[in-house]
């Protein structure tokens, strides 16, 4: 559904894109996920066509965006990072703007209005002004906004930023539905617990290109967990060589990195160590995203 | 130092003629977004009442000074004109907000990211705030017609002149929503730009009355042309009010280029970097 090839935008001396690839299937949920300033939402704009790309190509269901990009946006719906609503029009004639621009006529806008406001809990609140409605509200409505078209590709950049709980579990919800339906979804988050409960792949930016793509699992395979250890005694313990260099002590817990944990196990117990309590971590989206992005760990 | 961006061939230019179903969907879609502008006008009916009550106020307490300075046909019109073209003016702020609201909330960006072709978002965006103009004007003018007695002795150049009048209007309004920064900028802009224009082009006193290089440099201003086309169709005079017509299209044709090019630069965090 969309199709995305060695895509470049400079802006003077930098490269927001940089060889940008990104594949996506019908029924695909992608999490795309990178530090600010790694090319998503260049990514987002270039694929809407509000921006050109200086070389690389694009399209959406087969249509080439740069050839074709109102085409294209037909098959889109798209949730911008920025909050983009019409404050003084109420979220019912939000809405079915977006509905007609997808090309919804009168009947068929009114069920499918009525259908996401329902989906994204907004029923009650359908004949307020967008302006009054909380912070959550108007984040579900924004995502409304790029759901109620039924598009076959979804565009949505960070849709939960700010998000409260209701908020973030009612458009999770939605987005699997559509997903399930055969829609195919680009999802930009710095929220990565979202996309192991969307079961998304993941493809991760990093200056302008996507560095690492795949399944959460083939991805996180082979990145190493962590074990925590509480060790009984007074005195620390000398730890094994092979162990020494990977461990560090937290509040008077010891963190072993480790993608064996049953091996590192039997070496500490091998050299005397007295285990009060283990923990073992299986390694998450966090690891490997701070894997893969050393400089995010760095700043945090 | 970065390596060259190899630019791909370009793309040959073809023109796509819509099918008719193609065409339905454009008409639908402008007819959506003129729905949802006259909404949007309509939820905050405050200005609009404002530009539509305050000229017929001002011109029923003003245009006995302005017969007693003229003569009670002359003085009429005087009135009619200075309060059409002053109010008008001021009735910018409709157009220019229209559009400075959709840049401050973002929507701008989401519209065009739709599938609406940007003629549709223009017509759309343009037709709501051009019937409240014409509105205006029409409202002025019947209420010279029925109430002062005005004569007007061509009915269609006096169409005429107003519609190329709005058309002006619409393109510096839609060049002030575009240049301004914020809503602050924009009601300076409307409400000194306005009294500005609409004195310097003789429309609230006569230019015969006003400094002599007032005269010289009255024909910069489109409230200059505006008063003339509208004086030329009171009565009756074709070539008059076709010159001074063919000069607010002018006018039209320079603000909408200045409006389009600062708009194909954008606006948030892409026009920054």
């Amino acid at each position: 559904m969309l199709v995305a090839e060695g895509l470049v935008k400079r802006y003077g001396a930098r490269r927001a894109l940089d060889g940008f690839d990104l594949t996506i299937e019908p029924g695909e949920i992608a999490g795309l996920v990178g530090h600010n300033g790694a090319g998503k939402t260049t990514f987002v704009e270039v694929v809407t066509g509000l921006v050109r790309p200086d070389s690389g190509r694009v399209s959406v269901g087969g249509i080439d965006v740069r050839r074709d990009p109102r085409g294209a946006r037909q098959r889109l719906g798209v949730a911008p990072q920025e909050l983009a609503l019409y404050v003084s029009a109420t979220v019912r004639d939000n809405l079915r703007l977006f509905a007609a621009l997808a090309g919804l006529r009168r009947a068929a806008a009114h069920r499918a209005v009525a259908r996401v406001a329902e989906e994204l809990q907004l029923t009650d609140v359908l004949d307020q002004r967008a302006g009054l409605l909380s912070g959550g509200q108007q984040r579900r409505t924004q995502a409304a906004g790029a759901l109620v078209g039924d598009a076959p590709l979804l565009l949505l950049d960070e849709p939960t930023a700010g998000a409260d709980p209701q908020t973030r579990a009612a458009l999770l919800a939605a987005v699997r539905e559509r997903a399930a339906a055969g829609a195919a979804v680009l999802y930009t988050t710095h929220y990565l617990p979202e996309l192991a409960d969307l079961g998304a792949t993941l493809a991760v930016a990093r200056s302008g290109r996507v560095i690492a793509r795949g399944t959460q699992d083939d991805l996180v395979r082979g990145l190493p967990g962590e074990l925590r250890l509480r060790l009984g005694g007074t005195e620390p313990p000398a730890l094994p060589a092979g162990i020494a260099g990977r461990s560090r002590v937290i509040d008077g817990e010891l963190r072993v990195a480790s993608t064996d944990p049953p091996a590192d196990l039997a070496m500490l117990l091998a050299a005397g160590c007295s285990l009060v309590a283990v923990d073992v971590r299986s390694p998450s989206l966090d690891d490997l995203y701070h894997a893969l992005a050393p400089e995010v760990s760095r700043a945090a | 130092m970065l390596p060259e961006i190899v630019r791909p061939p370009a793309l040959p230019r073809v023109i796509v003629v819509p099918r008719p179903d193609a065409w339905r969907a454009a008409l639908a879609r402008t007819g959506a977004i003129i729905r949802h502008n006259t909404i949007l006008m309509l939820r905050e009916p405050g200005p609009l009442a404002s530009r539509l009550i305050l000229p017929l106020a001002f011109l029923a307490i003003l245009h006995p000074l302005y017969e007693a300075a003229q003569g009670r046909s002359a003085g009429v019109g005087q009135a009619v004109i200075a309060t059409l073209v002053t109010f008008s003016l001021l009735a910018l702020s409709l157009v220019g907000g229209s559009i400075l609201t959709e840049r401050i909330f973002h929507t701008w960006e989401r519209l065009r990211a739709s599938a609406a072709r940007p003629a549709e978002v223009l017509v759309g965006k343009a037709v709501p705030v051009m019937a409240a103009l014409l509105a205006q004007q029409v409202l002025i003018v019947g209420f010279g017609v029925v109430v002062l007695g005005l004569t007007v002795a061509s009915l269609p150049l006096l169409a005429l002149a107003m519609v190329t009048w709005t058309l002006a209007l619409l393109a510096l309004g839609v060049a002030l929503g575009v240049l301004a920064r914020s809503f602050s900028e924009l009601s300076a802009a409307y409400d000194i730009g306005g009294m500005i224009l609409s004195s310097l082009g003789g429309a609230l006193v006569p230019l015969a009355a006003m400094p002599g290089w007032v005269r010289h440099v009255a024909p910069v201003s489109p409230g200059y042309w505006v008063a003339a086309a509208l004086r030329a169709a009171l009565r009756g005079d074709s070539a008059g009010t076709l010159s001074a017509s063919a000069a607010l299209l002018g006018f039209a044709l320079a603000f909408g280029l200045v409006a389009a090019l600062r708009a194909r630069r954008g606006w948030g965090r892409l026009a920054r970097m």
